[in-house]
């Protein structure tokens, strides 16, 4: 199968753009300097506050369109268990199977190949600098990392703690707004810029053209399973991630969603 | 402007700002002791059910969980009646400990590194530090208020602030039923088998 992977983020673009501009409010989650109170009561040794300004602290917090609710709630419900039921002991079994060093090394290798990914969005965010830094942290894993086995950057102090570019960065760093936000199967929160911002994503990683240009079918879909950015190998991150974000919450959905909103938002500022 | 008056007015400018930078130095100092104390005593703790035992002292000590609940429940907290905002408070301040506490791992020591503070408001502080914690690097940036002294009123990881996060939970459920309905899913979040 023949993809030409320009064209593809081209008729992406397209489609996507009048449904992105101007859908979601993003807003500050940040307190409002304005909004500094004088101590007037104390309690258990603190003082309390409680004038008007501060309680409205983080009134703009983090919001964005979310006109599906009903059906997201359904998926992210679906989704839930599927983690609990499915995914959880998949990754403890992939975890269990396979030794930390070797997991690590897997690792490391998926994430080397998908340099691309990473360098295109630099480059189209005109971040040269960055650009730089992702080409020279290839070339030193590659050459020296045994063909990315290894992270010897992680050693380098300019190359150590790069940010990671993506697509839907890419589109927040041009001023698209979020759209609205949808909740996809399996993989979970999106809004509807990322969600396009995934596909380009996909079109950009080597593994997805190896996956179909040369493997095709059934092997295809294993090789993406393992090698995408959501597959098994990241797997028991993210579901500890996702833990963390759900347990000890009055609503998880709405804890899920505000996490998400604000995380993308300190991406698209990186 | 007389010179006399002008040299006055810059002097107390380098006071002010002087002041300015010695409340954001004492701000930094406390937080930094606090995460140390914190740091030093999970290192000493096998167990994740032991670590809520030996670091809720600390955290009682050095975050003010009273601003927290304001701050989360937002100016529905006028609407509260005093007993209201105690359990309230008492609640959220299990939750709180709770999910701090859920992000370390007995065993594994996590390299803080502070940057430079900066000063939103007068009387508040913020501490923007980088986390490097089992091999992966997050931003972390502390929130502070002088209400009495320095104590920690948010934590903002990979720039999702905590208090942001329970302010929409705590809005949904505000408007479902007031301080009741806030109540009631707070005691069922506390009391989740988890």
């Amino acid at each position: 199968m023949k993809i030409s992977f320009s064209s593809l983020r081209l008729i992406l673009l397209g489609v996507s753009l009048p449904l992105l501009t101007g859908c979601a409010t993003l807003s500050q989650n940040k307190p409002n300097p304005a909004t500094s109170t004088t101590v007037n009561d104390k309690r258990d040794g603190k003082s309390v506050n409680p004038s008007d300004d501060d309680l409205d602290d983080y009134k703009n917090g983090v919001s964005i369109a979310d006109p599906l609710e009903p059906l997201n709630r359904g998926i992210f419900w679906a989704n839930h268990q599927f983690y609990r039921y499915i995914l959880r002991p998949l990754s403890n079994a992939y975890d269990a199977v396979l030794p930390q060093p070797v997991r690590t090394g897997v690792y490391n290798v998926f994430d080397n190949v998908e340099f691309p990914v990473r360098f295109v969005n630099d480059t189209l965010q005109l971040n040269f600098g960055r650009a730089g830094q992702e080409t020279g942290k290839f070339v030193v894993n590659t050459v020296a990392g045994v063909g990315g086995i290894v992270r010897v950057s992680d050693h380098i102090p300019s190359l150590a703690n790069v940010p990671a570019a993506d697509t839907g960065q890419t589109f927040a760093k041009w001023g698209i707004g979020h759209g609205i936000y949808i909740v996809l199967p399996v993989l979970g929160p999106k809004s509807l810029r990322d969600t396009v911002g995934l596909a380009g994503d996909y079109a950009l990683n080597p593994v997805t053209w190896i996956s179909f240009g040369v493997i095709g079918g059934i092997g295809s879909v294993t090789t993406l399973a393992i090698s995408t950015p959501d597959s098994a190998r990241t797997l028991h991150g993210k579901l500890d991630t996702y833990d963390a974000l759900t347990r000890n919450t009055l609503d998880r959905y709405l804890a899920i969603r505000t996490a998400y909103i604000q995380n993308r938002k300190q991406t698209a500022l990186k | 402007m007389k010179p006399r008056t002008l040299l006055l007015f810059l002097a107390s400018l380098t006071l002010i700002g002087g002041m300015a930078r010695a409340t954001t130095e004492e701000a930094e100092k406390h937080l930094q002791t606090a995460v140390n104390e914190v740091i030093t005593a999970a290192d000493h703790t096998s167990s994740s059910s032991a670590l809520e035992t030996t670091v809720r002292p600390i955290l009682e000590k050095n975050i003010s969980f009273d601003a927290m609940t304001r701050h989360a429940v937002g100016p529905g907290w006028r609407q509260f009646t005093q007993e209201q905002q105690k359990e309230a408070i008492h609640l959220f301040t299990t939750l709180i400990i709770r999910t701090y506490i859920s992000k370390f791992t007995p065993g594994e020591h996590p390299i803080i590194t502070f940057k430079a503070a900066s000063t939103p408001a007068p009387g508040r502080v913020e501490v923007p530090t980088t986390l490097l914690y089992k091999g992966s690097h997050y931003d972390v940036t502390y929130r502070l208020e002088n209400t009495g002294g320095w104590y920690i009123t948010d934590v903002v990881i990979e720039g999702v602030s905590l208090i942001a996060n329970y302010r929409t939970q705590f809005d949904a459920q505000f408007k479902e039923g007031g301080a009741i309905s806030v109540i009631r899913s707070l005691t069922r979040s506390v009391d989740e088998k988890r």
